[in-house]
């Protein structure tokens, strides 16, 4: 699995989104059910996958799909 | 009146939230006020709130007046369970935020919030019927509590009398005012003259931290996935010397984090207290005192005062020896009057009479301290919210068309079906329904769901965890 692939599987998980709906327009403004359980499980779920410690600063940047790749961005993980 | 608001200094703040609007006590009597002139009869009201001053003006305002019998919901309640819930009990008023779209004619305006006449069909409503909230917010069904006026009274005592509240508080409150226990906290508070900060905030939300630090809350209240966001947020690390007391209820918390929790505060001077709590009950019915948070850790701890725990074996008889499971039993004013299906139920009186079987399987150890160790009930309770296993499975029955029997632990629901091909449909329509996080979920295909020869489902025979 490619990271991107393994980024998506997350979200996936989560939301039980499709490839496809995932984008720059899912974020927390636009799912409903992203909410602060979401946004951890996230946190937990890159934590676990890509083998990171993330501050309190990268679970409140967490707010959208495209948020967490400048998340692992920051961390020095291409997708 | 109720909460006896009129002793309270009249341009005391009551409430402030983080979009910094604030609220005086003045400001809540003077709305139940104008309630209980300008509604002409007691009548049922639908209150959508959200957590801002609006919503605990309105909702005190309204059970204040005696007049407006509010059903306490979550603005963002799932379309078609609001809908069920409008057929079901057809409420003559409904009271919303300003942005929500209402047809009727509005009646009262503030707080941004709006009284909307819907109907002029009064159903009869119990004179001691003070308020309504769903049993499951989740799930979908229109089951509701119903509580009486003296349950507001007996919870804002007890509560506010074990947590030692008083005016100078500044409780944090993140929980939901249509959740027992947000609302719990509402009259506790309000009952001592603190001051409420209310944030609908999420925790994840630089926002909230901003709003916790400025407005220097003195003590904050959650459920178990409450401290293990702050956890997760390096809480520990934080320079919080305002805050005071930290409570815990909604579930049985990891022990490991309550352990965590407890020796913080131990070493930070500041008391933890973990309770225990159900909707049917006005939220708080136990609380273990701070001097025991560390050595009887897993506790519920003893009755809150004015309350009486007790347990009963399966004939019925008192347990009186330690160390002996039981039904646990619960005797107090804040014991609600029952449940409400449909809307000729408003008109029913007192069912319990203060005493209740929780449903919950419990010792108690020698110095009286109780310890829940099952649940004879089929519900969950994920992330504090309390979800209905028959619930669940009727939502699969009536999206996915398929039998199901849902199982599991407050960590996590197991869904088993016969079904491979529906796995990922169940899960997903689920999370949809239910609004909670996929992972909370787990659906396993076996070959037979087992029955007995009546066909029901021998739930015992599958794995929980």
């Amino acid at each position: 699995m490619t990271n991107l692939e393994k980024y998506n599987a997350i979200f996936t998980e989560i939301f039980g989104a499709t490839a496809d709906q995932l984008g720059d327009n899912f974020s927390k403004e636009t799912v409903s059910e992203w909410d602060s359980v979401h946004q951890l499980n996230i946190i937990t779920l890159l934590e676990e996958t890509f083998d990171l410690f993330l501050d309190p600063e990268d679970i409140m940047a967490c707010t959208s799909y495209n948020a967490g790749k400048d998340i692992l961005a920051n961390q020095g993980i291409e997708l | 009146m109720i909460l006896e608001l009129q002793n309270i200094a009249p341009q005391r703040i009551a409430a402030i939230d983080s979009n910094n609007d604030k609220l005086t006590y003045a400001e809540i009597t003077q709305l139940s006020q104008r309630i209980s002139t300008n509604i002409p009869e007691r009548a049922q009201c639908f209150l959508l709130v959200e957590n801002n001053v609006g919503g605990i003006a309105w909702t005190i305002g309204m059970l204040e007046s005696r007049k407006l019998v509010p059903l306490i919901l979550n603005v963002k309640t799932e379309e078609s369970l609001y809908q069920q819930l409008l057929d079901t009990y057809k409420p003559s008023y409904i009271c919303a935020p300003t942005h929500v779209t209402l047809e009727g004619e509005i009646v009262d305006s503030q707080f941004g919030y709006q009284l909307c006449k819907v109907s002029d069909n009064l159903c009869i409503l119990h004179p001691d019927l003070s308020h309504l909230l769903p049993t499951s917010g989740s799930t979908g069904s229109p089951k509701l509590v119903r509580h009486k006026y003296e349950n507001i009274e007996a919870a804002g005592l007890n509560i506010s009398t074990f947590f030692e509240l008083k005016e100078t508080d500044r409780p944090l409150m993140v929980l939901p005012l249509y959740y027992t226990m947000g609302l719990s906290m509402v009259f506790s508070h309000l009952l001592v003259g603190a001051t409420i900060l209310i944030t609908g905030l999420s925790m994840t939300d630089v926002n909230f931290w901003k709003f916790l630090k400025e407005q220097q809350a003195t003590s904050f209240t959650g459920v178990p996935y409450s401290f293990q966001i702050l956890n997760l947020m390096r809480f520990f690390r934080m320079d919080l010397p305002h805050l005071e007391l930290l409570t815990q209820g909604g579930g049985k918390m990891p022990t490991d984090l309550n352990t965590k929790f407890a020796e913080y505060c131990r070493d930070k001077g500041k008391r933890w207290i973990a309770t225990y709590g159900q909707s049917e009950c006005t939220a708080r019915m136990a609380y273990l005192p701070a001097k025991w948070a560390l050595d009887k850790v897993g506790s519920i701890g003893i009755a809150v005062p004015n309350g009486e725990l007790s347990l009963i074996d399966a004939e019925g008889n008192p347990i009186t020896s330690p160390h002996t499971e039981g039904e646990m039993c619960y005797r107090g004013k804040n014991v609600t009057m029952g449940y409400a299906r449909e809307q000729a139920d408003l008109v029913l009186g007192d069912e319990r009479n203060g005493y209740i079987r929780t449903g919950d399987l419990a010792y108690f150890d020698e110095d009286g301290c109780y310890y829940i160790v099952g649940r004879m009930g089929r519900f969950l309770k994920l992330f504090g919210m309390r979800v209905g296993l028959d619930e669940c499975e009727q939502i699969v029955q009536t999206e996915c068309g398929i039998e199901c029997a849902c199982v599991g632990t407050d960590e996590k629901m197991i869904v088993y079906i016969t079904n491979a091909d529906k796995q990922n449909e169940v899960k997903d329509t689920l999370v949809q329904k239910t609004h909670i996080v996929a992972t909370s979920f787990e659906v396993r295909v076996i070959a037979d769901i087992p029955k007995n020869e009546a066909g029901k489902k021998l739930y015992s025979k599958l794995s929980f965890t």
